[in-house]
């Protein structure tokens, strides 16, 4: 340590004896750097001399190291020149025990030099830092030749080469003597050579117990790992970091040149983001698109099998046709595309979540996700919505606005969805008064979206996302082209030091449904089980490529009814031989696979049986056919018991019907598939009967009622009844109507009645009136394509609809009367009997408010209120008169059943007590 | 009360028309004032029904013809509520327990105790017991058959079941041993006949005998349909005639139709237009067994006379599977596909026949 003193000592001695002509040379530097005496002096030799170590001491000391070496090296003539033309080799050694060699070494070197000083400055760099600072420069000089030095962690510093470069041709002799008259050993020579030899000892002492150390290891671990566990653990966390970073997150594309999806679909994703532009950046449109062609073209040319890729695009080019119009569709008033979220949709494991993360990156977007494994209830999902689309990281670099991406839409709340809808729409509510200056008032309008959404979700015909569909930039993401996808696996095999041909792994991709995700994770647990080498027999064998996910009912169906083509060929050639062979077999798994994994036995079977008579089978002789449905019924059985019984454990045998289903009606063309509606309609259909039904049995009198059933009715009575009641009717008035019609009539009636049926005044929507059936029961018996039965007339059906309305009267008052027999009779035998015997009702009550009338007295007034006297002989007339009037009102009233008071403004002055059954 | 079939019908044991000696023995059975449990079935339109509301007069009077609806209200153990209407006069009941579908065993369970639990208090006056009427017993699940069983014998004392049934192959075996089983057959076609034509004399009308004729065979000896069908010729046309249209029920007629399309062509596709008649005739609430049978017998009245065995067996085979099952339609689809395929040999055997 003592030795460390030392050279600081020595370094601050340094410092003091050469602080002078540091400065001066400082101010060379940086006063006259072009103006340089073009003769060399005494002075600007030393300094020159003096330069080159000074200058690498801004820099590291191994670096000087290397540039003494060098001077030494090179007899001290090109002291200049070497680190000018070696500068490659001054780069540092990248090990650090060549560091410390160097380190070591310099002194020793320096020692005979005389620049023992500098070698320390790396550890005091503070006074040395301020003389270097100015000749060393951070960028090239204006005017002179300079240099370049890099130092290993990456500073580029520019070195001013002197014009004066006489040193090289200065012969060597004299700078030797230079080096002598200038006294650059600042230490006595003897100094130095203990420093070397107390390194010399340090060094030994070191090695030596380096030595020991390893024999103690070797002992400990000979007799038990003690420390050496925690060593191997680090290695093991180590390893185990390593490993457990999935391949598909180090393999997964970082740059859009990298992406295997289809180039199609990418493109037009691109584009779409690329529409935003305009609203996020501000940039204008029109540049825009032609370089994402560019790069999309860039792409094709890297295409190893463009052709196919080409006529692929034909396939399809009116759905792309229609897709590009989209994309070139204008932008509405706030320069926003028209089509404000991209749905991606597609099977799982296609790159979709990579696409879209990898071109909003290209795009010049900051990601934001939310994803299933987020809280996506509606006040959070509205928040993060918000959040992410209306702000902006202020701190930190990231500077660059959003892309919301909300993963695995599909599996979100119909609440989440709907505020969705509501963010992408708010627009309308601002829209109208703001107009054209909205690019200038975005700040302003929080509420209106201006940064892009992608969706992406496996399922695109989800119920929650019926109504975002609408509203959506829909891209449908094809399968990964087998050959990009092989060739990517082939490359990440390579890597990863696995040996598997193109073969294996095609059928790797097959196997997995061109998978990307699933190919790598299967290649990932093969190399993980210590398998280098993988062949298609291993691929084959292995089970966790495959995926239990379940698609589409419809896709099952069509699985089910069509042969599977082509590849066929490759698995083996026992296919042609039956269906029994190994082929068959591996359809039989497949079959049953999908079928189990539906879990919809009961729409699957019911999609099978309303489709398979529509296969083009072969089968005269219909036994196929019977097959087929003896199959159905004994599913149909089996469904029963486990219904009735819940003996949920038969229920893995309801799959096989499919199976069975594929391996009858399987053909190789593709099947024409329709949604199973039959069964669903008939019980809609039964249960509008049942009720037509029950409705009418509801109200018939219980003596009839509990001779029918509704079985009964439908299968025997309800058709006749119907004939029945439709007698031949003379179109007249019932009035006209002979004895015997009457009582035909009279009988239509009483029927009608007693089953609870009647007429009801309908208007159709022609506008024309009919009286139908009610409830309607004809419609429950009534069956197509037979002839139609007898109607009666419109007047015919009216005419019984009154007489019905009038019985229905007489009936309920015949009730009435029976309810309470007290009332009605006594009345009726009062009316009839003699009016004297006590008065009526309505007489009492009209004497009273005769006398009322007439007997009250009113002083009469003339016109202006003034009592009028009245005139004896005129009142007495007028008194006798009353009485007269009186009394003959009163007699009047008694006699009469009729009687009339005349009120002003009423209508009903006429009174009179009238019954149901005087009227009809 | 106006249809000929309400109004004339018998309502006393001493003026039923046919199957005397029946009545006879049930007047027999009641005159102690006491009858086991009874088990009613036969035919639909046999007069079962009819029997049995004589057969409640006789033992309780004029009083069991003023019936009155209920609707009562059962809260099955799950909670739900099971509407369900009764009609009922002072002295019995009449339920349908199958109107309640698969919950039928707690109406079973329920409504039959209630009501045989309960005393009748002036046992003097009265009978002792109150008859419960269970109609449609054959519609009943297991479950509720296997309810009724110990109800039936706990309730001995204040209650009499009348159990009513189109056929006991449905009727577990302990029910059918716990009661008398009376049998009321269809009436012969003379005595149908005989029916109408007092009917129609009542009426003042004159029935030919052609035509009285024609319409028991039409209506398969089913007394009600015979009477709705004299009375719709009735309306149809009076006086009447011998070689009258006798008025036919339309579901008959689809099913003959449906018969004959399959006899005339089979394919898949024929098989496909089948199927839609008989969703047709399912969703108009015939019962599919009736369906079964109304095809069968029409089938085989097409049949030559060495199929009709094998059809009949296949009939019954796919009957069979009817019953287990719960859709309908799949099994009268087997049967008919089934048929089709055994139809096309034979007749193409026939055909290589003729020509070698």
């Amino acid at each position: 340590m003592d030795e460390y003193d030392e050279m600081y000592g020595i370094e601050d001695d340094y410092d003091q004896q050469f602080a002078d002509e540091l400065e001066v040379l400082a101010e060379r530097d940086i006063v006259k750097p072009t103006k340089n005496p073009p003769s060399p002096s005494e002075e600007g030799i030393e300094n020159l001399l003096r330069d080159p170590p000074i200058t690498p001491k801004a820099k590291r000391q191994k670096q000087e190291g290397g540039v003494v070496k060098r001077l030494f090296g090179s007899q001290l003539t090109d002291e200049v020149t070497a680190p000018m033309t070696r500068s490659d080799d001054i780069t540092p050694p990248s090990s650090p025990e060549q560091y410390a060699s160097t380190h070591r070494s310099t002194p020793a070197v320096l020692d005979i030099s005389g620049f023992a000083a500098f070698s320390q400055t790396p550890q005091r760099p503070a006074p040395a830092a301020v003389s270097a600072s100015q000749c060393v420069l951070k960028r090239p000089p204006l005017g002179g030749e300079y240099i370049t030095v890099t130092d290993s962690s990456g500073n580029r510093v520019y070195l001013r080469q002197k014009e004066n470069t006489g040193g090289k041709l200065a012969d060597p002799r004299r700078i030797l003597h230079l080096d002598g008259s200038l006294g650059l050993l600042s230490e006595p020579i003897e100094v130095l050579r203990e420093q070397v030899a107390e390194r010399h000892h340090q060094q030994v002492v070191e090695e030596s117990q380096r030595l020991s150390e390893m024999l103690s290891r070797g002992v400990t671990e000979q007799f038990g790992e003690l420390g050496g566990p925690e060593e191997e653990e680090e290695d093991n966390v180590d390893e185990e970091g390593r490993r457990s970073r999935l391949w598909v997150d180090r393999f997964s594309p970082h740059h859009y040149t990298e992406l295997l999806s289809d180039d199609f679909t990418n493109r037009c994703l691109l584009k779409w983001l690329k529409l935003w532009d305009t609203v996020v950046f501000g940039r204008e449109r029109k540049v825009r698109p032609p370089q994402a062609d560019r790069h999309a073209q860039n792409q094709n040319k890297f295409k190893p099998n463009q052709a196919a890729e080409n006529a692929n695009f034909k396939t399809f080019k009116t759905k792309s046709q229609i897709t590009e119009e989209i994309l070139e569709a204008e932008l509405d008033h706030y320069k926003r595309p028209k089509f404000k979220v991209a749905m991606l949709s597609g099977p799982p494991g296609l790159g979709k979540t990579t696409l879209a993360h990898v071109i909003a990156k290209h795009a010049g977007y900051n990601v934001v996700e939310i994803n299933a494994s987020d809280d996506r209830s509606a006040e959070v999902f509205q928040r993060r919505i918000d959040t992410a689309t209306q702000m902006k990281s202020v701190l930190g670099t990231n500077q660059r606005p959003n892309c919301l991406i909300i993963d695995e839409i599909d599996g979100a709340p119909t609440a989440a969805i709907n505020i969705l809808l509501a963010t992408l729409n708010r627009k309308d509510g601002h829209g109208g008064e703001e107009g054209g200056e909205s690019t200038k008032k975005k700040k302003k309008k929080e509420g209106v979206l201006l940064r892009p959404i992608i969706c992406i979700c496996n399922d695109l015909y989800a119920p929650a996302l019926r109504p975002l569909r609408q509203q959506a930039f829909l891209l449908a993401f094809p399968q990964t082209q087998p050959s990009r996808l092989t060739q990517r696996l082939a490359e990440i095999s390579r890597v990863q030091g696995m040996k598997a041909d193109t073969g294996t792994l095609m059928a790797l991709c097959e196997k997995t449904d061109n998978d990307i995700r699933s190919c790598i994770n299967t290649l990932q647990f093969l190399h993980g089980r210590g398998q280098r080498m993988v062949d298609t027999r291993t691929v084959q064998s292995v089970a966790v490529g495959q995926k239990d996910q379940s698609k589409g009912l419809f896709h099952l169906w069509q699985e089910t009814f069509q042969l599977p083509r082509l590849k066929r060929k490759r698995v083996g050639p026992g296919f042609e031989e039956g269906p029994g062979e190994g082929g068959g077999a591996q359809r039989f798994q497949h079959i049953l696979l999908l079928a189990s994994s539906s879990g919809e036995y009961e729409k699957v079977s019911q999609g099978l049986y309303d489709n398979y008579l529509s296969m083009r089978v072969r089968d005269p002789h219909m036994h196929i056919v019977c097959e087929g449905l003896q199959w159905l019924s004994f599913s149909d059985q089996l469904n029963q018991v486990i219904m009735h019984g819940q003996n949920f454990s038969l229920m893995r045998y309801l799959p096989f019907l499919s199976v069975t289903f594929h391996f009858l009606f399987a053909h190789a063309h593709v099947p024409r598939l329709s949604y199973p509606h039959s069964q669903h309609e008939a019980t809609t259909r039964l249960q509008a009967n049942r009720n037509a039904l029950s409705t009418m049995l509801a109200e018939i009198p219980p003596s009839v009622r509990s001779r029918i059933s509704e079985l009964s009715l439908t299968v025997d009575i309800l058709t006749l009844l119907l004939d029945i009641l439709c007698p031949k009717l003379r179109p007249v008035n019932p009035q006209l109507f002979s004895t015997r019609e009457k009582q035909q009539m009279r009988e239509l009636i009483d029927t009608m009645l007693a089953y609870n049926l009647s007429y009801r005044q309908d208007r159709t929507p022609e506008g024309q009136y009919t009286y139908i059936l009610e409830p309607r029961v004809d419609e429950a018996v009534k069956f197509p394509g037979l002839p139609p039965r007898r109607q009666l007339t419109y007047q015919a059906k009216q005419t019984i609809s009154r007489e019905m309305e009038q019985e229905k009267m007489r009936r309920a008052e015949h009730l009435m009367m029976l309810r309470n027999p007290a009332a009605a009779p006594k009345e009726k035998v009062k009316s009839t009997s003699d009016p004297k015997s006590s008065k009526k009702n309505h007489q009492q009550r009209l004497e009273n408010i005769v006398r009322q009338t007439t007997v009250e007295i009113r002083p009469e007034v003339d016109f202006f209120g003034r009592a009028v006297a009245p005139k004896p002989q005129r009142l007495l007339t007028s008194e006798t008169g009353e009485k007269s009037v009186e009394q003959s009102m009163g007699t009047a009233v008694g006699n009469s059943d009729v009687w009339f008071r005349f009120n002003e403004g009423v209508s009903n002055a006429v009174r009179r007590n009238v019954y149901i059954r005087e009227l009809l | 009360m106006s249809l000929w079939v309400d109004k004339y019908r018998p309502v006393s044991l001493g003026k039923l028309d046919y199957h005397k000696e029946q009545a006879v023995q049930l007047k027999n059975l009641v005159q102690c004032g006491d009858f086991p449990h009874l088990l009613v079935y036969g035919p639909s339109g046999a007069g079962k029904k009819t029997r049995i509301m004589c057969l409640l007069k006789e033992l309780y009077g004029a009083g069991v013809e003023k019936l009155r609806i209920e609707h009562q209200t059962i809260v099955a153990p799950s909670k739900k509520k099971i509407e369900i209407n009764t009609i009922a006069s002072n002295y019995h009941l009449e339920v349908n327990p199958s109107d309640a579908g698969n919950q039928d065993r707690v109406v079973i369970q329920e409504l039959i105790k209630t009501v045989a639990q309960s005393q009748q208090i002036q046992s003097s006056t009265q009978r002792e017991f109150k008859v419960v009427l269970l109609t449609e017993v054959d519609r009943l699940t297991k479950d509720a058959q296997h309810a009724l069983r110990r109800t039936m014998e706990k309730y001995m004392g204040t209650c009499r079941l009348i159990l009513c049934c189109n056929s006991t192959s449905k009727v577990i075996g302990p029910i059918r041993s716990r009661c008398l089983a009376v049998r009321v057959p269809l009436p012969s076609t003379e005595e149908v006949c005989s029916v109408l034509s007092t009917v129609c004399k009542k009426e003042g009308l004159t029935l030919p005998s052609e035509l009285a004729r024609q319409i028991s065979e039409r209506s398969g000896r089913n007394l009600r349909k015979a009477l709705l069908m004299c009375e719709a010729c009735r309306v149809q046309q009076y006086p009447f005639s011998a070689d009258q249209a006798v008025p036919e029920t339309d579901w008959e007629v689809y099913l003959r139709e449906t018969a004959n399309a399959i006899v005339s062509q089979q394919s898949p596709q024929r098989l496909m237009e089948v199927r839609a008649r008989l969703y047709e005739l399912l969703t108009h609430c015939i019962p599919a067994e009736i369906i079964m049978k109304g095809l069968v017998s029409e089938l085989l009245s097409n049949c030559d006379g060495q199929l009709k065995t094998e059809v009949t067996h296949i009939a019954a085979y796919y009957e069979h599977r009817l019953q287990l099952g719960n859709k309908a339609i799949y099994h009268l689809e087997a049967f008919t596909a089934k048929f089709m395929a055994i139809y096309k040999k034979f007749m193409e055997d026939g055909l290589d026949g003729l020509v070698f």
